[in-house]
């Protein structure tokens, strides 16, 4: 009976181990981004401090996202430095003015509407409260793919468990909802799947 | 250390339930429940810069404000327009996601023949050589349009004739334009001024008219009130969606709907709760009980609440004359809250040929709507953007989907008020599908152009200095400093809406009651046909999915 136990709780002990540290490992393959990227030495060296300054929200409420390469092409029309990063980015993309491939950290499938205009200006959401302190970030994080879904692991979060979890770690639909509802904001499922 | 069987089966068992206790069955049903979202065949939107434009929707006729939001170019969601004086930011369930009925599955892409892929110059050879041999009939659903006068240019030139396939508001208002002589097109429901709505089956709270327009009035007026503003009487066999919400829902019989007129029409007269002078109904009362299943005290009953709120305004389902006598007979026609005459009659109005002759092809317009089956022997070609399963055209012809198309989009058929839009192709239109007018001016190049047509109409309304145009702003047609600004504003999505209606300017003269308590049916099939009240794809998907009845369904 003893030597059951033993079999039964190493099978479980097994399980763990895999469930716990080699699946997280095994789901997510990491991709590197098409150049490095430094919100840090951007804020330092062009002065821009704000998010907003490159994510723009229009007046009409459209947000820009990631800049597009002509933002880019207002201070990068030269290589600005001798990194391999600066040459990629002027010789691959701003000369042949070609969109740079950004893997997008946050991006959520197609069914979903969001407004960072109806966040940011009605709700005063601050844009670290979804996306963390990245503004301040002197690395290119490595961007971690989910192989089956084939979405960020920053939709997830970055623990496995989606326990004791930084408020900004996961953009889940039940992330949108607790937040929702903490606030007392009803918007039904035509509010975000429209 | 053997390992035995049995270890194995106890290890197996120890690794199920230990997994229980990690994310890994929990992580995979929902990422694999992701994955199902992205497989590779199920249409993405591109990403993209994201825009919002607005238009006008086109999936039936009354031409409802919509704000498209688009991403990388693409349609990707829908809304109202709470600036639209008509829908006022209403729009009905099929209208908010119009924008994926591009990607139906049903969708023609393809020219075909009797079942058959062909291609469009087969399609023309076949038609050209129609029209050579004898006379075509083009058939319209939306008549008014750039497109319609292209249809019926082809037709003047082309020895063919030129049909219009009424929807079934415009056959309710056919009985006032045979008793005035104002054509139809010129008619219109002063909705917003009526206190009392009888309506005989019209599904007014299910799709009627412009959908928006009585369902933020009723919304309004109506809605949870025990005494109402605007009452709404609803007289139909079953309880229908508009029925269960009506202030009153009166049950009758089957097909008794005239009877029911000319029941209330006797009371009203007999008791001189009315002072129109009118012929007697030649029905008795009694007659009428017994027809509808309602008790004589209860038709004298509903007959003193016609009167008690007024104005009130009697809506039929189809071209009953017996019901739209009776508001004649309560004064609604020409009256605020009634019947109304528009500020312009400035539409072209075809009244249906009594009888369609016989034709050597048949020509249906994408606006016809799809159960519009031709019984006729003739060639039938048949443009369409969805097929509906079962067609009895020769020809099916791949027409431009939702805002694929330029077009403008005249006054709805129940509007009591002129307006005018612009719906352009918000989508660049794909080299396989081809409209009726882009066919025949490949036949025949002379032809009026859309686009010059819409400009010419602009410029009408521009020289014509009435109204207002609706957007962002409201601004009087006489602010704007050419006809290419107001051009423009359309294009944007504004709509323009013409003064509203005066009192009177038009009269019903009514020798005699109307004999028939039926809309009258001639052995022309194209006339006899019962349309629905719903956009053509609409039809189809919501009498097979039962969230209509059809009158074939009903039962008392």
């Amino acid at each position: 009976m003893r030597r059951y136990l033993l079999v039964f709780g190493f099978g479980f002990a097994l399980a763990l181990i895999v469930g716990w540290v080699a699946f997280p490992r095994a789901l997510y393959v990491s991709r590197q981004q098409p150049l490095d990227f430094y919100h840090k030495t951007h804020a330092e060296k062009s002065g821009l401090t704000q998010c907003d300054s490159c994510h723009v929200l229009g007046s009409d409420g459209t947000f820009s996202g990631i800049p597009r390469m002509e933002v880019c092409a207002g201070c990068h029309t030269d290589k600005l430095g001798t990194s391999q990063s600066e040459a990629v980015l002027v010789e691959s993309y701003l000369k042949p003015a070609r969109e740079t491939p950004w893997l997008v950290y946050s991006r959520q499938p197609a069914n979903v509407w969001f407004s960072h205009a109806i966040h940011t200006r009605r709700a005063g959401l601050a844009c670290t409260d979804c996306h963390g302190n990245y503004g301040e970030s002197d690395e290119t994080r490595v961007y971690q793919q989910n192989r089956i879904s084939s979405y960020s692991r920053d939709i997830w979060g970055h623990s496995i468990s989606r326990l004791r979890r930084a408020p900004h770690d996961g953009m889940k639909m039940t992330d949108c909802e607790s937040c929702h509802r903490r606030h007392k904001v009803e918007v039904g499922c035509l509010g975000c799947h429209q | 250390m053997k390992v035995s069987r049995r270890d194995l089966l106890v290890g197996g068992a120890g690794v199920t339930a230990g997994f229980l206790f990690t994310p890994v069955p929990w992580k995979l049903l929902g990422d694999v429940s992701i994955w199902t979202q992205n497989w590779p065949w199920i249409p993405q939107p591109a990403h993209g810069p994201v825009d919002t434009k607005q238009s006008a929707c086109t999936l039936c006729a009354a031409g409802c404000g919509i704000r498209v939001r688009m991403a990388a170019g693409w349609p990707v969601g829908i809304s109202g327009v709470k600036t639209n004086p008509m829908t006022k930011g209403t729009l009905c369930p099929l209208g908010f996601a119009a924008h994926q009925l591009n990607w139906h599955p049903q969708r023609l892409r393809e020219v075909r023949h009797r079942g058959r892929t062909a291609s469009w110059a087969d399609a023309q050879t076949a038609f050209e050589k129609a029209c050579t041999e004898g006379p075509v009939a083009i058939f319209d659903g939306r008549p008014g349009r750039a497109a319609s006068s292209v249809l019926q240019a082809f037709a003047a030139k082309h020895n063919g004739s030129y049909r219009v396939v009424p929807s079934p508001e415009t056959q309710a208002l056919t009985p006032y334009a045979d008793w005035s002589g104002v054509p139809v097109s010129a008619l219109g429901y002063d909705l917003e001024n009526a206190r009392t709505i009888v309506s005989f089956g019209a599904s007014l709270l299910d799709g009627w008219g412009t959908p928006g327009r009585f369902t933020h009035l009723w919304s309004e007026k109506a809605a949870g009130a025990t005494d109402p503003q605007l009452r709404l009487l609803q007289i139909e066999p079953t309880l229908s969606r508009s029925a269960a919400r009506a202030w009153r829902w009166i049950p009758i019989r089957e097909g008794s709907e005239g009877a029911l007129a000319t029941g209330l029409a006797r009371v009203l007269l007999e008791e001189r709760l009315v002072a129109t002078q009118s012929p007697m109904a030649p029905m008795t009362l009694e007659d009428a009980a017994a027809q509808t299943g309602l008790g004589t005290e209860a038709i004298r009953d509903l007959a003193r609440t016609l009167v008690e709120q007024r104005p009130t305004l009697v809506i039929a389902a189809d071209g009953n004359p017996a019901i739209a006598a009776l508001n004649h007979l309560l004064g609604a026609v020409g009256s605020p809250g009634g019947i109304a005459l528009k500020s312009k009659p400035n539409l072209s109005h075809v009244r249906p040929q009594p009888n369609i002759g016989p034709n050597r092809a048949v020509l249906l317009d994408s606006s016809v709507p799809w159960d519009f089956v031709p019984e006729t022997t003739a060639e039938v070609f048949r443009f369409a953007a969805w097929d509906g399963g079962s067609s009895k055209a020769d020809w099916l012809l791949p027409s431009p989907g939702f805002l694929e198309e330029l077009t403008d989009v005249p006054t709805a058929p129940t509007s009591a008020v002129d307006t005018y839009a612009v719906s352009v192709n918000l989508i660049q239109q794909s080299e396989e599908v081809k409209n009726t007018a882009q066919f025949l001016a490949k036949i025949d190049s002379t032809l009026p152009d859309v686009e010059k047509l819409i400009h010419s109409r602009c410029e009408e309304i521009f020289g014509a200095k009435l109204g207002m145009v609706f957007a962002e702003q409201q601004t009087p047609v006489t602010k704007f400093e050419s006809a290419q600004k107001l051009e423009e504003q359309l294009r944007q999505g504004a709509i323009w809406m013409g003064n509203p209606p005066k009192p009177g300017g038009f009269r019903c003269i009514l020798q005699e009651w109307p004999a028939r308590t039926a809309p009258s049916h001639t052995s022309d099939w194209a006339a006899a046909w019962l349309p629905p009240v719903l956009p053509p794809l609409a039809a189809k998907l919501y009498q097979e999915s039962n969230l209509r009845d059809v009158p074939a369904r009903r039962e008392v």
